[in-house]
């Protein structure tokens, strides 16, 4: 085991190197970050002092062998736009985006499988055909359409929920929360509904459909046999067999909605993650978009291990397998 | 909040087991304005940029040494008055008895400092430009400065309308590259003479600022002023309709129409300062011009007077303005908005003339037209995306094929820079209010040593403007100054290298009955101008 862990953090480092290498590349096809950033009224003389100031007018390879130096001592840079060490920046939305992202995904993990095994469970009911038939729309119906209705019908027309924002936070560890207060949570609510109902139907597609499976199976029938109640059946053995393609999937909606929980957080004006890299990819600030994507491949890559670890957990197959 | 409203709010909160968000909804006190903004500050250093939005934050905790008006007339500031000593030399009076946040005296020295900070805490969106000129600044008495300037700078009180000022004893430890965000952002330098003391701010979030009682102005309306970054513009709409910002400002065009006739809002409209201009290649060869088959041509047509003529009669101005902008802007026949200092009544308006305009390429030699590629941002200012597709169709009906691109800024500009265009748009501020600044850079021909034409992207020459904007920027006195940059401007025109197309509008949108402002040119919301309206 402890091999293929390690063999797995090998292959982090090789992602985050390859992307920061095209992050690098592909900024430098685009232009010079100076060119979106100088204002238009600059002259030459000001433009070249600005250009040399951020060393820009070195060759890229150059530039590159620099950040590499810099990052090989923890220093990721400044960010053009806003000066400040990026990781900073980045650790500073972090919290926000992790909240309303941890939000969603578990709430639509909590209310979405167990919805999803009962209507595998009791296919013909009616209660199953209206939680299916509404997966459809949490599918088919986009994002930020759901977003804007959301705000018009419970912050503009009904006046319940604020309409955007974060709301006051606590500080707890050094970190600032917001679902720690009754208004921070009420801030949270409308966004994370929003970002929860995609995965919301997915996980109830993703239950049903491996339960029905599931349910026709020899352990069912032999643990009926056995005269298990319908109830231990469910928790014990259904909920067991289908649980290796839901976490997965849980494990890709989380690594994704941290990354790119973007029209969310520009809808509800969620001072997170999403909104500072499309502002970064806008303005062209090399150092945020290099230091982010490189950080979101160390996500991805720490949570499909922690999802393969899960795996030889609840199916002993697998590690089985792995080992022979 | 009505009983119905808060019973419901109740229930709510009860059925889900959120306590009192009813409560929270609701706008704090009168004495707070919060504003929702489509952009903040990169940072709480006034000398880190010289974006538009950065100044707006900024006015509120610093002063600057001289004032610019609604209408970006200048006026004193923390300077009293001003005048030139000789060619070279400018004297500043500054204003007596202000005081900077932690209770110091507002001095010469404190000028001094500001300027020579500039270029080294300055970002990549830099505000050298606007102190450029000053060689050295030398302190006369506590109350008087002397600005030695590399050469007559006729428009140097013009230039300090974005020289923030800061306090040399607060700042003395924060005026380094390294130290300068850490000491503006956490609040240790943050010390101005502004009307509102700096509270906490977040990079893309929420600006809090409190009232300082001190201010030379006198004291400002609101005690407490937020200010939250709200950058989609149907969100921060809703967030005025529900209650959570008094203020937003730009109103997008579509939503404007809506609004005016919401009887719960009132909206305020001001001309911006940003026109749209068309651009027009002058080499002698251009890329992204073509035969109708899409092979090079022999040579550039845009260097033909007619063709450009023909290219500004195909412009229906009127139609770009009510169609494509919903009425949220005005015709334009030149580089500035109406009435700034240069503008000039002598222009003629333009107006279209598709068959003329025809008969004009068949007699350039293009009876069939000609295939381009028009360039223009389309995420920079409001409705600049759509006024390019309205160009595209409105030179088709002319003869001239056109393949439309409204690409982002990050693309556009670094292209335009490298001059990969032909014939591309987009708008140009006109921050300072006169004509040195918009025609210095755009309409000389490009002259790095005299520092003029650096935004001359087509190399447009006309040894005749270029003398007469020389001459303009010698002059020091007004009204021959004045005289100078409307002929220059009345040339340029006739020239129709640049074509300019509309002024646009900004629009704020507040509670109805809530508060009183003054909109302006500049499209600042300043908190110490808005007035509650009880």
């Amino acid at each position: 085991m402890a091999g293929y862990v390690i063999q797995r953090c090998l292959q982090a480092v090789v992602v985050m190197f390859v992307m920061s290498v095209i992050v690098f590349v592909g900024v430098y096809a685009v232009g010079n970050p100076m060119d979106v950033l100088i204002p238009l009224d600059a002259t030459q003389d000001v433009r070249e002092l600005i250009i040399a100031r951020f060393g820009l007018d070195r060759p890229l390879w150059e530039q590159y062998l620099v950040f590499v130096g810099n990052v090989a001592q923890g220093d990721f840079g400044r960010s053009f736009v806003y000066a400040i060490p990026v990781l900073d920046l980045i650790a500073s939305r972090l919290p926000a985006t992790l909240e309303l992202t941890l939000a969603a995904v578990f709430g639509a993990t909590f209310i979405g499988v167990p919805l999803g095994i009962w209507a595998g469970y009791r296919p013909d009911a009616l209660s199953s055909k209206t939680i299916m038939g509404l997966s459809i729309l949490g599918f088919s119906v986009p994002t930020f359409w759901v977003g804007l209705i959301l705000i018009l019908t419970f912050a503009v027309s009904l006046g319940w929920l604020p309409a955007g924002g974060r709301g006051p936070t606590v500080t707890v560890l050094g970190v600032e929360w917001s679902f720690l207060t009754p208004e921070g949570l009420s801030h949270l609510l409308l966004p994370a509904v929003n970002l929860a109902l995609f995965k919301l139907a997915m996980m109830i597609r993703l239950a049903r459909a491996g339960t029905r499976e599931v349910l026709l199976t020899d352990t069912i029938k032999f643990a009926r046999a056995a005269g298990l109640t319908e109830g231990t059946i469910v928790m014990r053995h259904v909920l067991k067999l289908i649980a290796v393609p839901i976490v997965t999937v849980f494990g890709l909606e989380l690594g994704s909605t941290l990354a790119f929980a973007v029209v969310t957080e520009t809808i509800f004006s969620w001072p997170g993650l999403g909104k500072l890299i499309i502002d970064s990819i806008t303005s062209l600030d090399r150092p945020v978009m290099v230091a982010y994507l490189i950080l979101v491949a160390l996500l991805f890559v720490t949570i499909n291990l922690v999802i393969d670890l899960t795996y030889a957990a609840l199916d002993p197959r697998i590690s089985r397998g792995a080992a022979s | 909040m009505t009983l119905v409203k808060m019973l419901r709010a109740g229930a709510f909160a009860v059925a889900l087991g959120v306590a009192a968000t009813g409560a929270t909804i609701a706008t704090a006190s009168a004495q707070t304005l919060t504003v929702g903004v489509r952009g903040g500050p990169e940072s709480m250093d006034p000398h880190y940029s010289a974006l538009g939005v950065h100044a707006d934050a900024m006015k509120h905790i610093f002063d600057t040494l001289v004032w610019s008006g609604d209408n970006l007339q200048i006026e004193p500031g923390l300077a009293e008055s001003w005048k030139p000593l000789d060619d070279t030399t400018w004297e500043f009076k500054l204003r007596k008895g202000v005081k900077f946040h932690d209770g110091s005296d507002f001095t010469a020295e404190d000028v001094k400092f500001s300027i020579e900070r500039i270029p080294v805490v300055t970002g990549p969106t830099t505000l050298l430009i606007y102190v450029r000129r000053v060689k050295e600044v030398v302190i006369v008495d506590p109350h008087t400065v002397h600005m030695k300037t590399d050469g007559p700078a006729a428009t140097l009180p013009n230039d300090f309308v974005r020289l923030f000022i800061v306090s040399h004893k607060a700042a003395a430890a924060y005026s380094t590259k390294e130290t300068a965000p850490d000491g503006f952002n956490s609040g240790k330098a943050t010390i101005g003479t502004g009307p509102y003391k700096y509270v906490s701010w977040e990079p893309k979030g929420d600006l809090v600022l409190a009232r300082n009682d001190g201010y030379w102005r006198g004291k400002g309306p609101w005690e407490k002023v937020v200010r939250k970054e709200m950058p989609n513009d149907s969100s921060r709409l809703a967030a005025l309709k529900a209650g959570q910002v008094d203020l937003v400002n730009y109103v997008s065009s579509a939503d404007w129409q809506a609004l005016k006739r919401d009887p719960k809002i009132d909206t305020f409209l001001a001309d911006s300062v940003y026109v749209m201009n068309l651009q027009l290649d002058q080499r002698e060869q251009t890329p992204k011009v073509y035969d109708l088959d899409g092979k090079p041509l022999a040579k550039n047509p845009l260097r033909d007077p007619k063709v450009r003529e023909a290219l500004d009669l195909a412009i229906d101005r009127q139609t770009m303005v009510e169609v494509v902008l919903e009425g949220l802007g005005t015709p334009n026949n030149q580089l500035m908005p109406k009435g700034f200092f240069g503008w000039s009544a002598k222009v003629p308006a333009r107006s279209p003339d598709p068959k003329k305009g025809k008969a004009l390429l068949a007699e350039a030699g293009y009876p069939n037209g000609f295939q381009m590629d028009l360039y223009c941002t389309s995420d920079r200012l409001p409705g600049d995306g759509a006024i390019c597709q309205g160009l595209g169709q409105m030179f088709a009906q002319i003869g001239i094929k056109t393949n439309v691109n409204a690409i982002s800024r990050s693309v556009y500009f670094p292209a335009q820079a490298k001059k990969e265009y032909s014939i591309f748009m987009n708008g140009w501020g006109t921050l300072t209010g006169e004509a040195s600044y918009t025609l210095g850079s755009m309409a000389h021909s490009p002259a790095p040593e005299l520092k003029l034409g650096a935004f001359n992207r087509i190399e447009y020459s006309n040894p005749k403007v270029d003398e007469l904007l020389q001459a303009a920027g010698r002059e020091l006195d007004d009204a021959k100054r004045k005289a100078l940059y409307e002929q220059a401007m009345d040339l340029i025109m006739a020239d129709r290298a640049y074509i300019s197309i509309v002024t646009l509008q900004t629009v704020w949108a507040a509670d109805k009955g809530k508060l009183r402002m003054s909109p302006r040119n500049d499209e600042d919301t300043l908190a110490f101008f808005i007035t509650p309206a009880k």
